[in-house]
């Protein structure tokens, strides 16, 4: 493992990040719009879920109108996160905030595509989905607050 | 009392040194205005990507206005609470970075694209649901521009020359450490 990130660490891509100052930052703030797109979108569908708001649709109604531009957020997110990644991949691999950020990503991602994806239809009881979209507007909390931390652990 | 001497003691006041020197407060800080970033940035998008034809399309945009404009609104306020508090740490730095200036130069851009549009747009989102008229659709393009570059220039405010290293483990040698982001 910790041989794929040396290499990752010298691959083309990393290096052309690297050369550059301004290269990082900017991807970086792709990461920032690719997930304020998704998580935005998420947490729209999780508030009305939860009955704050957005009431004139029905929660299925608002998922799908979202679903395209949430997936394009998780799109910009998947490829801009591992390009950072990869710039300095045995520093992030042994970062606990790092680790950290992975679990909770991987738990949301999955949760987004499979509970979430129940929750929003109209035969699941209020409570299931309440209890589904809290656990997913804490999961992605987690994300951001743990992705935020690696660079201060 | 001159500038640098208020931005000194701003500096100096307990808030200003519990926030920079703290350990946790600053991150804390900076993961929630990145989690309002997301609830307010997501709302934005999602008005402009409406006005722009490409999300919702069949919804009537003052509908949607109205519905997502408290969490637009309640993200507003938190991320500007934030980033407050977050320049309150370390005026003097702010004041010398280039990057700063810009965000602060768009966020006015911001207030004025929000006046401009107001009248037309924002104010009376019913005008809209007719047909979404071009002057509509440019204010959006404009809006999606001006808020992508609030965004890359606060990114880029940690990594300017002029921006002093924070105390906290960030690097002072290199921004290609992971530490300094």
């Amino acid at each position: 493992m910790l041989d794929i990130f040396r290499w990752l660490v010298n691959s083309p891509w990393s290096h052309a990040i690297n050369s550059y100052e301004w290269v990082f930052p900017l991807v970086q703030s792709l990461h920032f719009i690719g997930f304020a797109m998704s998580i935005g979108t998420i947490a729209i569908v999780d508030f009305r879920l939860l009955g704050l708001g957005m009431r004139r649709q029905a929660p299925a109604e608002l998922a799908a109108d979202l679903e395209p531009w949430t997936r394009a957020g998780i799109a910009v997110m998947l490829i801009t996160g591992p390009l950072m990644f990869s710039t300095d991949a045995v520093a992030y691999h042994y970062n606990p905030s790092f680790r950290f950020k992975m679990v909770c990503l991987t738990l949301a991602l999955l949760m987004h595509f499979t509970l979430h994806r129940r929750a929003v239809q109209p035969d699941v009881p209020p409570i299931a989905a309440k209890l589904a979209a809290a656990a997913s507007l804490l999961l992605w909390t987690a994300v951001v607050a743990g992705g935020r931390m690696i660079a201060f652990i | 009392m001159t500038i640098q001497s208020l931005l000194n003691w701003i500096e100096s006041t307990n808030l200003s040194i519990a926030i920079r020197e703290g350990g946790l407060p600053y991150p804390i800080l900076g993961g929630i205005h990145l989690l309002a970033i997301a609830l307010f940035g997501g709302t934005l998008l999602a008005g402009d990507l409406r006005l722009l034809g490409w999300l919702m399309p069949s919804r009537r945009f003052s509908d949607m206005w109205y519905q997502f404009r408290p969490w637009k609104r309640l993200g507003f306020v938190v991320v500007v609470a934030t980033g407050l508090l977050l320049a309150w740490a370390e005026p003097v730095r702010l004041w010398g970075s280039p990057s700063f200036w810009v965000k602060m130069a768009l966020f006015a851009l911001v207030g004025v694209h929000a006046l401009v549009f107001r009248e037309k747009i924002y104010g009376h989102p019913e005008k809209q649901d007719a047909g979404i008229s071009s002057q509509a659709k440019l204010a959006a393009t404009l809006s999606l521009i001006l808020w992508a570059g609030l965004v890359v220039s606060g990114r880029l405010i940690a990594f300017d020359e002029s921006f002093e290293p924070r105390p906290l483990g960030e690097s002072p040698t290199t921004s290609h450490a992971i530490g300094t982001r």
